[in-house]
């Protein structure tokens, strides 16, 4: 109880699904300043469901979500949820990230100065006037994580926020995320099914398994030694000895 | 319009006499307005919202008359148009992704609704018909002041409203979830987004004719799609567009002797016409 207390935001017997029906059991969670945690699962599982849960753009199908008032959030979708009609470039888009609550009616001449850091920081410079629906998958997965540096949050969601990226340039968005929480103290939830990168980075692991109706969270060498977890990804041992 | 050749003297004394200067200014506020607001109507792919709206309005009038005539309640036609077109773009306010099908079918059952209704309502106030259409939709020929005046006020306001909150708008448009995270009035600027476009549409139309108004709604705003990566650089050439094709419409349809509502559609596709081609000719960046 103590923990969920001094939490940036904790779940407390949530159950998540749509039009009511749970698509995963019922778990609590309390997330804490700084750390790390990774969501993993396979498909239809209902990560992406927990996220938007969690971010109150679902009701619950039953528990609660409480998080501390004023908390700066910033989310990165899956890349297909943007429209790519819009004409816009790629650091218009990040600039997008410096905007909160009614921010937006204060008139502001040029860009805001996170925007150029948050390029660098994410080695995005190259392509920034460059419009972002003439990008590759990846490079939009780079801008989408520049809007979120610039956008300084105190907890960060990202949902498969490396997916469209090689292995190179993967690995580089997660050092980018790991300094955010360091630099910043940015607490971070992400979706990923990169498991070495899972054991390098994540202080703690959430593995949603709907098939036996169990959600696992701890340490994240305690998750991934999971017989659970084993059942989950047959060849993770391969996978995790390849990173 | 005069049937004789027209010349530029004839047009400068009319516009001097107040004759011409009043539809001019007209259409080229309403061109000006429609264009920027048509960047946001064609981004969300309902550009068929104009004409719907302008059915919805119609509706309006009917009820209002049917109304009058019925239940013996004065209820202004103008008003009760502008409110019908108000409550039919709350319908797209309205969180419709939640729905299996797509805000284009949503349009189409709601622009069904309000033709049948209106027919429906025009069977039951026949002898008042013929005045639906003159309160309805203007000719564009000649605008009168409370309309020219109701353009001017509603289209500013709208351009007034999208430039405070430019930038909010774009948000929540782009990434309707990222916003609500990061708190943005999402809802809200959406609703009020369609308001401006209800509004505008509602007064322009009376003032100038379905036609024009859904030219100006769609076509500057494809051009500037057309020719521009950026935002900032769509909404300025959207609106100079319209504005060009709201005044040079009406000096084409002088000189030609033509119907002026025509004439601004057919200036506006002109003008998209050679965005296009420039646009083959010089690739972009």
């Amino acid at each position: 109880m103590a923990s969920q207390q001094s939490a940036l935001l904790a779940c407390q017997q949530l159950r998540v699904g749509h039009a009511g029906r749970a698509i995963a059991p019922p778990f609590d969670l309390a997330i804490r300043e700084g750390e790390l945690i990774a969501v993993v699962g396979r498909n239809g599982t209902g990560k992406s469901t927990w996220f938007r849960t969690v971010l109150g753009l679902l009701a619950p199908v039953s528990g609660s979500v409480t998080m501390r008032p004023g908390l700066r959030l910033s989310y990165v979708a899956q890349r297909a949820q943007l429209d790519p009609l819009y004409p816009l470039l790629a650091r218009d888009v990040v600039a997008m990230g410096c905007e909160r609550g009614a921010s937006f009616t204060r008139p502001r001449w040029g860009e805001p100065a996170a925007v150029p850091a948050a390029l660098e920081r994410v080695g995005a410079t190259a392509f920034a006037s460059r419009p972002y629906r003439a990008l590759s998958e990846g490079q939009k997965q780079r801008v989408l994580l520049a809007r979120l540096y610039a956008s300084d949050p105190e907890l960060a969601l990202l949902d498969e926020p490396t997916s469209a990226m090689d292995a190179v340039a993967e690995r580089e968005a997660l050092v980018a995320i790991d300094a955010l929480r360091k630099e910043r103290g940015t607490s971070v939830l992400v979706v990923s099914h990169y498991l070495g990168s899972i054991r390098e980075f994540a202080d703690r692991v959430v593995l949603l398994d709907s098939a036996c109706e169990t959600v696992l969270i701890g340490e994240t060498k305690e998750v991934l030694d999971h017989a659970v977890f084993h059942r989950n990804y047959p060849q993770a041992d391969d996978v995790c000895e390849a990173h | 319009m005069p049937h004789s050749v027209a010349t530029w003297a004839e047009l400068v004394e009319g516009w001097q006499l107040g004759i011409y200067r009043d539809p001019i200014v007209c259409g080229l506020v309403a061109g000006l307005a429609l264009g920027y607001l048509g960047v946001f109507v064609v981004l969300r792919r309902m550009v068929f919202i104009t004409a719907a709206v302008s059915q919805a309005a119609g509706m309006g009038v009917a009820l209002a008359f049917f109304v009058q005539i019925h239940l013996g309640l004065g209820v202004s036609p103008v008003i009760s148009a502008i409110g019908m077109a108000l409550l039919f773009t709350l319908v797209f306010s309205l969180p419709l992704e939640r729905l299996p099908v797509s805000r284009e079918a949503v349009l189409g059952v709601a622009y069904i609704a309000a033709w049948s209704s209106s027919v429906m309502l025009g069977d039951r106030i026949s002898q008042e018909a013929h005045d639906i259409s003159s309160i309805l939709f203007g000719t564009a020929v000649l605008v009168r002041s409370e309309d020219l005046y109701a353009v001017l006020a509603v289209s500013f306001g709208a351009l007034l409203f999208h430039g405070i909150a430019h930038r909010g708008i774009a948000f929540a448009l782009f990434d309707p979830e990222g916003a609500r995270v990061q708190r943005l009035p999402v809802r809200l600027l959406d609703l009020a987004s369609w308001v401006c476009i209800a509004l505008v549409v509602s007064v322009a139309t009376r003032a100038l004719g379905v036609l024009p108004v859904f030219a100006f709604a769609v076509l500057p705003a494809t051009a500037g799609l057309l020719a521009f990566g950026r935002l900032r650089w769509v909404l300025l050439t959207a609106s100079a567009l319209g504005a060009l094709a709201g005044a040079g419409g009406y000096v084409v349809a002088f000189f030609l002797s033509l119907p002026v509502g025509a004439c601004q559609a057919a200036v506006a596709a002109a003008l998209l016409a050679a965005i296009w081609l420039a646009r083959s000719l010089v690739p972009r960046a």
